[in-house]
């Protein structure tokens, strides 16, 4: 998970190596960009000779707040053996003033909306993560967003 | 309960309501219809706070308080809800979350504490049964791949748990098959009352054969041509628009 605020450049990414045969990998990547933040995503999946069977998942979201930020996406896959199968799944999706008016018009304010989508859509990986961790993980999302004149 | 005063409202420099004069009891159902583009979600969307919409005359009177000065979220804290044409996914936050934050959001401004998380199951399986909805539902995402029936039947589900005093229907029936039509009218009739009022937009008179409203307004061009009752509507249903168009061209006040 990678957060990028204000004038924040975050440039992240993962290294999957697949060298022993029948190994399986997931990667699960989520970039917000918030402000004039622009998130960098480079992920490189490498199968090497003689893993056979290997597998890869790799999924990469962006979601954006505001329309002055950014998201990048590079994938880089390198595959030398052909027994080998890959997926890469990727999207972006932008809070939109729809949803946030949405939201408004049941009672909850634009702020606590904004939080509430940023953490929808970061739910898939903190569900993975130990209980106390998500916790602590959720409330620092919402501390680093500084929700406050991001949104409108 | 809602006293709407010479309305008008410019979407994008485009004058859409010329002069909305409407006047909605406590308890009183009313029914807005008009052909396509005539202002009728226009006035839905302003009454709920959009944005986009610029008042430019006119006022909007809820319970005596001015209405079109508070923000989107207060009015709904107020006790008004609309039930979207369109309603939008939120993916990943789930329908009990989301209601549970919306009914706490209320409920704080009204003074009140938060709903115990039992009571809220409780009241959430009363409201879902009305609607014929399942437990699953609950647990998906907000609107996350709902079907255009499931999207309205969760709006008026959201309406039912919410109990607003005042709740817009803009084209509530449209993209509804005869049987979610029918659970979705006995779940808006379930909640008619002496202290609820209800604001129908709708194209077509078939909302209105179940949900059978006190008084129908038509709409053309950003002004109400013609008011009547339940029969106005159906008349509409025979004979089209056109012939309102023809014999009230000039913009006629509604019931003061």
């Amino acid at each position: 998970m990678a957060l990028a605020n204000n004038y924040q450049q975050a440039d992240t990414g993962t290294k999957m190596l697949h060298i022993g045969k029948n190994t399986r990998s997931t990667i699960i990547s989520k970039g917000i960009s918030s402000g004039y933040g622009r998130n960098t995503y480079r992920g490189r999946v490498q199968i090497h000779k003689g893993a056979t069977n290997a597998r890869n998942y790799s999924q990469c979201d962006s979601l954006l707040i505001g329309s002055t930020c950014a998201a990048f996406t590079f994938p880089d896959i390198q595959v030398q053996e052909p027994t080998a199968q890959m997926e890469h799944e990727a999207s972006t999706s932008k809070i939109g003033e729809d949803q946030l008016f949405y939201c408004q018009t049941r009672g909850i304010t634009p702020e606590d909306a904004t939080n509430m989508i940023v953490n929808g859509f970061c739910k898939q990986v903190f569900l993975k993560l130990p209980m106390e961790f998500a916790v602590e993980a959720q409330k620092l999302i919402s501390v680093s967003l500084n929700l406050e004149g991001t949104v409108g | 309960m809602l006293e709407i005063k010479n309305l008008q409202v410019k979407v994008a420099g485009k004058e859409i309501l010329k002069g909305i004069d409407l006047s909605i009891g406590p308890g009183e159902v009313h029914a807005v219809m008009g052909p396509n583009g005539s202002g009728k979600t226009t006035l839905a969307q302003v009454l709920a706070g959009r944005l986009t919409y610029e008042v430019t005359g006119g006022s909007a009177r809820f319970q005596g308080k001015d209405l079109l000065a508070m923000k989107p979220e207060d009015r709904a804290r107020e006790g008004v809800f609309m039930a979207f044409q369109y309603p939008v996914e939120i993916p990943g936050v789930s329908n009990a979350y989301f209601l549970k934050a919306a009914l706490n959001a209320i409920r704080k401004y009204r003074g009140l504490e938060e709903i115990d998380a039992m009571d809220f199951m409780g009241l959430v399986q009363d409201k879902a049964k009305l609607l014929g909805l399942d437990e699953t539902f609950m647990k998906r995402g907000l609107n996350e791949g709902f079907s255009g029936g499931e999207k309205k039947k969760n709006e008026v589900f959201q309406m039912a748990v919410l109990e607003p005093k005042f709740c817009i229907l803009d084209e509530t029936d449209s993209g509804l098959d005869i049987d979610a039509l029918r659970l979705v009218a006995n779940g808006v009739n379930t909640m008619r009352g002496p202290n609820r009022s209800m604001l129908v937009v709708t194209h077509y008179q078939r909302l209105l054969d179940y949900v059978i409203p006190d008084f129908v307004h038509v709409l053309v061009d950003g002004r109400i041509v013609k008011s009547g009752d339940a029969d106005l509507a159906r008349n509409l249903e025979k004979h089209g628009y056109g012939w309102i168009v023809e014999e009230a061209p000039k913009p006629q006040p509604a019931r003061a």
